[in-house]
């Protein structure tokens, strides 16, 4: 029988999660929230310093004198470029130029990086290595880490570890000791606020969480579960595999795939870097020829909203958490996309969405249509596409 | 910046196109291209040119054809390169199919069927009486089998345009001119066994065998195991029977194929080993030879095998992932060795094709050491004599070996050869003055076979028309822009025919 494991950090997270709606992420037991209702944890991020495990994130290390070859092909950033400490984040494509995963890359050595993903790469990453003096080692199990988000985030930290943080730039890495312990800290996460991640090795994730806990006393720090972690991610417009694309491994029609245009990648499809790389061919033409689709965001319009619902005597309902699952968009009666997640944003007070819009409604303004469901009947609230990320503090790489 | 790049675009190149390999259909290819006024240059990494269809001397007076005995292009090609105004001796005598037996009473299949009928008489009333059915049914599928080799393979349907689907269409057409019934029974024959095609016809297991033994000949297989039916008729097709043809003249063919290309104004150079594809943007932009010389044009079209083309001479790096584990996975596993006796005297051998082929299960022993990495004990040979020249193709003698070493088990090979040839010709090992063995081994690092592989990969089914060399890539083409390839691992080839260098012409641009 397949059985769920359990992150380096069970011991507490478990002892934590008061309504126990554990989530299965990546094949690890993951905390949906820790307490009824997610205000608090959704806040938390927002406003003090949120501490999520993100150890089910897939982890490998590629080794060897072709590593950052190896990514470099594979990726669509341009590796080479990378200085030791520096992390990119970026998508990978099948030949077709449409998307496999995305996830970070990270440069601890000339010669050695960690890539994170959302599902396993294993043997992707292998049929790439052909012919190269390159190790690929999947660490997902020894390799614990903690998200840490929030503008409180940096004077916690700073009380906890050897060397400041202070000067560690947006997706940077540095190598640090906490309480003495060695740790890898990124300037890096998925909330689009201040934030870091925090790497080390599975039997110290348990001293490294304690330790936080204890210095962030003061400062608001909170467990934070994932889903009070994905309104954030989607108010900084930051998609998740499986929810907002369809990985090329598990697409059943061509029409569920998408490439990294098509989600707004466009920054970090590096078409003017050398040699070869998965997917090359099929991206030039796209940008030659531009893309179909696109996603974007969408702002539903509260006045509007409130309309539909009063014509039933109802005040407007909004779910009060990110809600996974596609809506119609509609421009007059036809059909031009759907929204991928959507979420009432507690910070911004507004409904928004994750769009995926064909030309050319997916330019910002254009007027849609987003269905709701109001009393069993389906509705259309007037919503308006606008730029991502919805927010977007002017701490996050300060 | 707009500039620089048309100044780049306008740099000529010294060739337009530069053939690797000049084996015979690296030398077709050459040829026409040549002829329609194309400036080419054929790069040999050997001091001779021929590739595969190579007659050798190995000592005084020791000259044998060192993989192919002898062989025969296809009709159009020799037309078309009028290459009997080349040297080339058109010698359309053929001579019988032997099928050697322990009791001197050979089996001897004649090209004449009434001779042919005669000889099987004596095995079997029934079977002298349906020969001329088999052989009406083999020299048919065969002709349907060469309309497909002269068709262009679209690729995957997936990918399929109306372009390339036209060939298809005349392919489809063909066969429906073919007649219904011939049509059926070849597409039928392709996945069988050799024997149970061969059961269909015959009773006498000495006619059966003898059959039998073309079908995996040059093939990893069995006469038992499936798509033997169709190695069996791609044999045929290419020998024009059972037996070969200009015997000890392999070396002609490509003599006059390598004057033909320098008469159409063509350049070939010898002793030059290309290392590496130069490729820009997934563009080939020319050849980096052993010696660190570049040689820029606008086209490569490599005539070695698929393997060693893409994944040495390109290089995994530059390919798609796909497209390299594809190419990885494509079968080679040659088991074929090589034993030429120089004989002092008269070793009584007939002349014609010899086969030592006496049962299906006989051929089927030997095939399954292949399997298992050993030398067969008892193996499947073919002989062929040319003078002085005794030249037994020895199967199973797998590139792989379980124990061992290619280095040391020379020896071993060179021994049950010649023990199992004697045992029909008392006096031959007797009168050997002289002998040249060639393994699998030699057979990739002298002739560039990778693991052996005669065919540059398997003749099987999953190996076959739109997925050779592999699946979506049947049309000569590569993810390479202006790199194609022609040689006996691209639909049309394995053996000799010259359809591979042929055919890829028809797909330049």
């Amino acid at each position: 029988m397949f059985n769920l494991k359990t992150t380096p950090f069970h011991e507490r997270t478990s002892a934590l999660c008061q309504p126990q709606n554990w989530r299965k992420w990546a094949g690890y037991f993951s905390a949906g929230s820790y307490e009824h209702v997610l205000d608090r944890e959704y806040w938390a991020i927002r406003n003090s310093a949120a501490l999520i495990d993100v150890s089910p994130l897939i982890k490998y290390v590629i080794k060897g004198k072709d590593a950052a070859a190896l990514l470099h092909r594979v990726t669509t950033r341009d590796i080479h470029k990378m200085k030791v400490g520096q992390v990119a984040y970026t998508g990978w494509c099948d030949e077709e130029g449409k998307m496999i995963d995305d996830g970070t890359v990270s440069r601890l050595d000339e010669m050695m990086f960690r890539l994170t993903a959302a599902e396993p790469n294993l043997r992707w990453l292998s049929m790439n290595a052909v012919g190269m003096d390159v190790s690929i080692t999947e660490v997902t199990d020894e390799v614990a880490a903690l998200s840490f988000q929030g503008p409180n985030t940096r004077k916690v930290l700073n009380k906890v570890v050897e060397m400041s943080v202070d000067e560690l730039k947006y997706f940077r890495l540095m190598k640090n000791r906490i309480n003495g312990i060695e740790v890898t800290i990124s300037r890096t996460g998925y909330t689009g606020d201040l934030g870091y991640e925090i790497w080390m090795t599975a039997k110290d994730a348990i001293k490294i969480w304690d330790t936080l806990m204890v210095a962030g006393a003061d400062y608001g720090i909170t467990p934070v579960g994932i889903l009070a972690m994905d309104m954030a991610r989607v108010e900084a417009g930051l998609f998740m595999l499986d929810v907002d694309y369809t990985s090329t491994t598990h697409a059943w029609i061509e029409p569920q795939k998408s490439s990294p245009f098509e989600l707004g990648l466009d920054w970090t499809v590096a078409l003017d870097k050398k040699g070869y790389f998965v997917g090359r061919r099929a991206l030039e033409k796209e940008k030659r020829e531009g893309s179909l689709w696109k996603m974007v965001g969408l702002e539903v319009d509260w006045v509007g909203m409130e309309n539909i619902f009063k014509r039933v005597g109802l005040p407007p309902q909004i779910p009060g958490m990110a809600v996974r699952g596609s809506l119609p968009i509609l421009v007059g009666n036809v059909q031009v996309g759907y929204a991928s997640t959507s979420t009432w944003s507690p910070l911004l007070k507004k409904y928004i969405a994750l769009a995926h819009l064909q030309k050319p409604y997916f330019e910002v303004g254009t007027d849609v249509r987003m269905e709701i469901t109001v009393e069993h009947h389906r509705q259309h609230a007037p919503a308006k596409v606008v730029k991502l990320p919805f927010y977007e503090p002017e701490w996050k790489r300060k | 910046m707009q500039l620089q790049i048309e100044k780049e675009s306008f740099v000529t190149n010294q060739y337009h196109t530069i053939i690797i390999g000049a084996g015979h259909n690296g030398l077709v290819a050459a040829a026409y291209l040549a002829k329609q006024g194309k400036k080419v240059l054929v790069l040999e990494r050997r001091s001779i040119v021929g590739g595969s269809m190579v007659t050798e001397s190995f000592g005084e007076n020791f000259q044998a054809d060192s993989i192919h005995a002898g062989g025969t292009l296809r009709p159009d090609i020799i037309k078309d390169l009028k290459l009997v105004s080349h040297g080339l001796h058109v010698d359309s005598s053929r001579q019988p199919f032997i099928s050697l037996l322990p009791d001197s009473n050979s089996l001897i299949l004649d090209p004449n069927p009434v001779k042919a009928a005669e000889s099987i008489k004596k095995f079997s009333e029934r079977d002298a009486s349906r020969w001329d059915e088999f052989v009406r049914f083999m020299d048919k599928a065969a002709e349907i089998l060469d309309v497909a080799y002269a068709t262009i393979m679209p690729r995957l349907p997936k990918n399929m345009n109306l372009r390339e689907g036209y060939g298809l269409l005349e392919l489809g057409l063909e066969l429906r001119l073919a007649g219904r019934k011939d049509m059926l029974n070849f597409i039928r024959a392709l996945p069988m066994s050799a024997q149970e095609l061969v059961e269909e016809y015959f009773e006498s297991e000495i006619i059966r065998a003898a059959i039998a033994s073309v079908a995996i000949h040059n093939s990893t297989l069995g006469p038992m195991s499936a798509g033997t039916g169709y190695t069996l008729i791609h044999n045929w097709l290419n020998r024009g029977g059972l037996s070969h043809s200009n015997v000890g003249k392999a070396g002609e063919i490509t003599s006059a194929l390598a004057n033909a290309v320098k008469s159409f104004g063509g350049e070939i150079r010898t002793d030059v080993e290309v290392a590496k594809i130069k490729i820009e943007n997934q563009i080939a932009k020319g050849v980096v030879l052993a010696n660190g010389e570049e040689i820029s044009a606008n086209r490569i079209i490599s005539s070695a095998d698929p393997k060693h083309t893409l994944l040495k001479l390109v290089g995994a790096q530059d390919l798609p992932p796909e497209f390299v584990w594809h190419t990885q996975s494509i079968k080679m596993r040659g088991s074929v060795a090589k034993v030429h006796l120089q004989v002092n005297g008269n070793h009584g051998i007939p002349a014609g094709t010899l086969c030592i082929a006496p049962s299906i299960k006989y051929l089927e022993k030997a095939y399954d050491a292949a399997k298992y990495g050993e030398i067969s004990e008892k193996p499947y040979l073919e002989v062929t004599t040319s003078g002085n020249v005794v030249s037994i193709h020895f199967q199973f003698a797998p590139y792989h070996l379980k124990t061992g070493d290619w280095r040391l088990e020379t020896k071993k090979v060179e021994k049950i050869a010649i023990e199992t040839l004697t045992e029909y010709f008392p006096n031959l090992q007797s009168l050997v003055s002289n002998l040249k063995v060639i393994t699998p081994l030699d057979l990739e690092t002298t002739y560039g076979l990778t693991e052996g592989d005669i065919n540059h990969g398997q003749l099987q089914l999953d190996q076959f028309l739109f997925m050779r060399p592999i699946p979506g890539w049947s049309n000569h083409k590569t993810p390479i822009d202006n790199l194609y390839l022609c040689g006996s691992g691209v639909h049309g080839g394995g053996g000799v025919s010259g359809a591979s260098g042929r055919n890829v012409v028809k797909v330049l641009k």
